[in-house]
């Protein structure tokens, strides 16, 4: 039986890969033929690295996301929890005069995950659209932070050494035209997020029970999962991994802000649905959430390539959104049809 | 005939019950608070000029709150309101400052800004409104993406600049009074008395409740949920419109980005004033008590000078407790239906 239904995902998930992941990689592909046409400078080592540097915390937050979302629910709240995180870290350390970077993940993630698991509680115990609710904490969790604890900022000469010279780290360097170009080591965290998400969903236990919660909260309950177990995972894990991101953020930007990143939540809600992951849950994959990020953060840092102004950048997002969005749910639409559900 | 009459007329007590109980708690809570703050503040909150000024601060956000409010009663929701009103006030200062050479002037020129404002917001609802009826996309992804497209055409239109410099003809409007009253505020009273009429009075209002509280039941009770929708999210986008057009005139100048805070509050609005986030329940009177109270509470912010993020703090924590109030009237609620159940 089991293999059966290994056999059957198995096959299901190898035609899905072709499908969005593909379309994803040749939008990508495509669009860089075009940039390097118009301008070739776009074709160095430098823009790479600089892509992935930007992008590296929105994946690893992303990842995070994407467990959310595959649970049928969707968080708003997971830029609050960074920057609550982060922050309170930061201020320990600079307050404290702690200067270790495991001292900053420790505390962060300690209360990115206690941040997560309240939003756990709350979507289960009211039982009401997790958007309105992640919404109230986002603002809720926010407040907190500044109100309880501080609004300041902390510029480049307090920030503890340890966290800038994280942010300013390369795994190596090469040397081109430019100078000398190196790797960020935010790579390490955000391969990091990637395997241990690709390896939660497709081979554990609560992984799967996640996805199945998704597909139908009912059966999933029937089959033997406890939901509130399985969402304090799911929100939980988006709270670690946020409080991560949270850290590395900071560390890149080599400042601590009390008004950054919240109200930036949208660029990877958008990141996940191009890349197909369903907020219906259930559906949705490792890979396409680093392509619909990906492909987010190449339009913003190409655009001047193509001698457009950076105010454009929401009008291509979101014509590249509401496309992927109308694209998907008229196709899922015309299969429900065909099978006679009208649920939606 | 006589046993199957007997517990739909119950539901229909316990829901009536219901209802207006939750009604009275709001009117209570409001006059509390409006008796509280004329012992605390005094003629600071109840002079005629305080006054003056929440009736030309209510229209802008009440208008969004009943927009909000048509999305909630059909069981959907609608994130792009703010960026609705923001683009079609943005369309309508570019005609009025001459942007756009109509060869036009004096009233003949308002009218045609009116007009392309005004025509821009209900394009923009309608279409809304097609991609969540006629494609099936789940209505939080769906105006996610056009809150980013919208406001991403705002954007390129302007460069992110303010658009200064209105025709005194227009902004006039923004300050009119009769009788001593704004006419702006007359406009949004009148506009909540037709919602109500329609609502309460009109065999679409019934529709609308019956879409809400089981779409499913109400497509195969021969009510064409698709078209009530479609043209719902087109009204949605003409009261964002008029707000946009209030706010433009009332700023004397048109940007992206004004009024961002109104989304949540008309969201929070939404759920103070009763309407249920899931649909199907809530009256139009709730959501304009609503806007009373959110008005005198955001006065008394203004008066005891509290920062934007305590601002935060407050409404993030009045949209949980109010979730986890309406979470237990329900229960409440349900109990109670079952035992007159049980009795009869």
């Amino acid at each position: 039986m089991r293999d059966l239904m290994g056999d059957l995902t198995g096959r299901i998930r190898h035609r899905r890969v072709n499908a969005t992941e593909g379309i994803l990689a040749g939008i990508i592909l495509l669009y860089c033929v075009m940039v390097a046409a118009v301008n070739p400078a776009f074709l160095s080592v430098e823009t790479l690295f600089d892509i992935v540097r930007s992008s590296s915390t929105a994946v690893i937050v992303g990842m995070g996301l994407l467990l959310v979302m595959l649970s049928g629910g969707i968080d708003v709240s997971f830029m609050s929890i960074a920057l609550f995180g982060s922050y309170v870290a930061a201020y320990a350390m600079i307050r404290l005069k702690i200067d270790s970077l495991a001292f900053a993940f420790a505390v962060s993630i300690g209360l990115g995950t206690i941040l997560g698991l309240v939003n756990a509680l709350l979507v289960n115990w009211l039982n009401l659209p997790p958007f309105i609710v992640t919404l109230g904490t986002q603002n809720l969790f926010h407040g907190v932070m500044t109100t309880f604890i501080s609004d300041k900022t902390f510029g480049a000469g307090v920030i503890p050494s340890a966290l800038s010279k994280f942010g300013s780290a390369t795994l190596f360097t090469l040397k081109t035209r430019q100078g000398v170009m190196g790797l960020t080591a935010a790579v390490i965290p955000m391969s990091i997020a990637v395997l241990l998400t690709w390896f939660i969903v497709s081979h554990t236990l609560v992984g799967r029970g996640v996805v199945a919660m998704g597909n139908s909260p009912e059966s999933a309950r029937r089959a033997g999962f406890n939901l509130l177990k399985l969402r304090l995972f799911a929100y939980g894990y988006i709270g670690a991994l946020s409080a991560v991101m949270g850290v590395v953020y900071i560390s890149q930007v080599n400042a601590v802000y009390p008004n950054k990143l919240v109200g930036s939540e949208l660029m990877i809600i958008a990141g996940a649905v191009i890349g197909g992951v369903k907020d219906t849950g259930g559906r949705g994959k490792v890979l396409g959430v680093i392509l619909g990020i990906t492909i987010i953060y190449l339009l913003n840092s190409t655009l001047i390539f193509l001698g457009l102004s950076s105010s454009w950048n929401n009008f291509f997002v979101g014509t590249l959104l509401v496309a992927s969005v109308g694209v998907t749910s008229w196709q899922n639409r015309r299969k429900n049809r065909k099978n006679l559900l009208f649920t939606e | 005939m006589k046993m199957s009459d007997k517990p739909a007329n119950v539901t229909k007590k316990a829901k009536k019950t219901q209802k207006d109980g939750s009604l009275y708690i709001l009117f209570g809570l409001t006059f509390v608070s409006a008796a509280v703050f004329a012992v605390v503040f005094g003629e600071s909150m109840y002079s005629a000029r305080n006054l003056r000024s929440m009736a030309y601060q209510m229209p802008e956000f009440g208008l969004l709150a009943l927009g909000m409010m048509l999305a909630f009663l059909i069981g959907g929701i609608d994130l792009s309101i703010v960026a609705i009103a923001n683009t079609s006030g943005i369309m309508a200062a570019l005609v009025l400052t001459g942007a756009w050479m109509l060869g036009l002037s004096g009233s003949a020129l308002i009218a045609a800004a009116v007009a392309a404002g005004l025509t821009t917001a209900v394009i923009f609802g309608l279409f809304n409104g097609f991609l969540i009826t006629k494609l099936s996309a789940s209505p939080i992804i769906a105006t996610l993406g056009t809150m980013t497209f919208y406001s991403g055409i705002g954007m390129a239109l302007t460069g992110g600049k303010g658009i200064t410099g209105l025709p005194s003809g227009f902004t006039s409007f923004g300050t009119a009074e009769i009788l001593g009253v704004p006419v702006i505020f007359i406009c949004f009273v009148s506009v909540a008395a037709l919602l109500s009429l329609l609502l309460s009075r009109t065999a679409l209002g019934r529709r609308m409740y019956l879409y809400g509280e089981n779409p499913l039941a109400a497509r195969f009770s021969a009510i064409d949920i698709e078209s009530i929708g479609f043209w719902i999210y087109g009204v949605i986008g003409l009261l964002a419109g008029m707000s946009g057009h209030i706010i433009i005139s009332r700023v004397n100048s048109a940007k992206v980005g004004y009024g961002d805070a109104y989304q949540l509050q008309a969201l929070l609005v939404c759920v103070i004033g009763g309407i249920h986030p899931q649909g199907g329940r809530g009256k139009a009177l709730g959501v304009v008590c609503a806007v009373v109270l959110m008005q005198m509470l955001s006065s008394a912010f203004t008066i005891w000078q509290f920062s934007p993020y305590a601002k935060k703090l407050i409404w993030g924590s009045m949209l949980i407790v109010m979730l986890g109030l309406e979470y237990l009237s329900e229960k409440r609620n349900v109990r109670r239906e079952l035992r007159q159940k049980v009795v009869h």
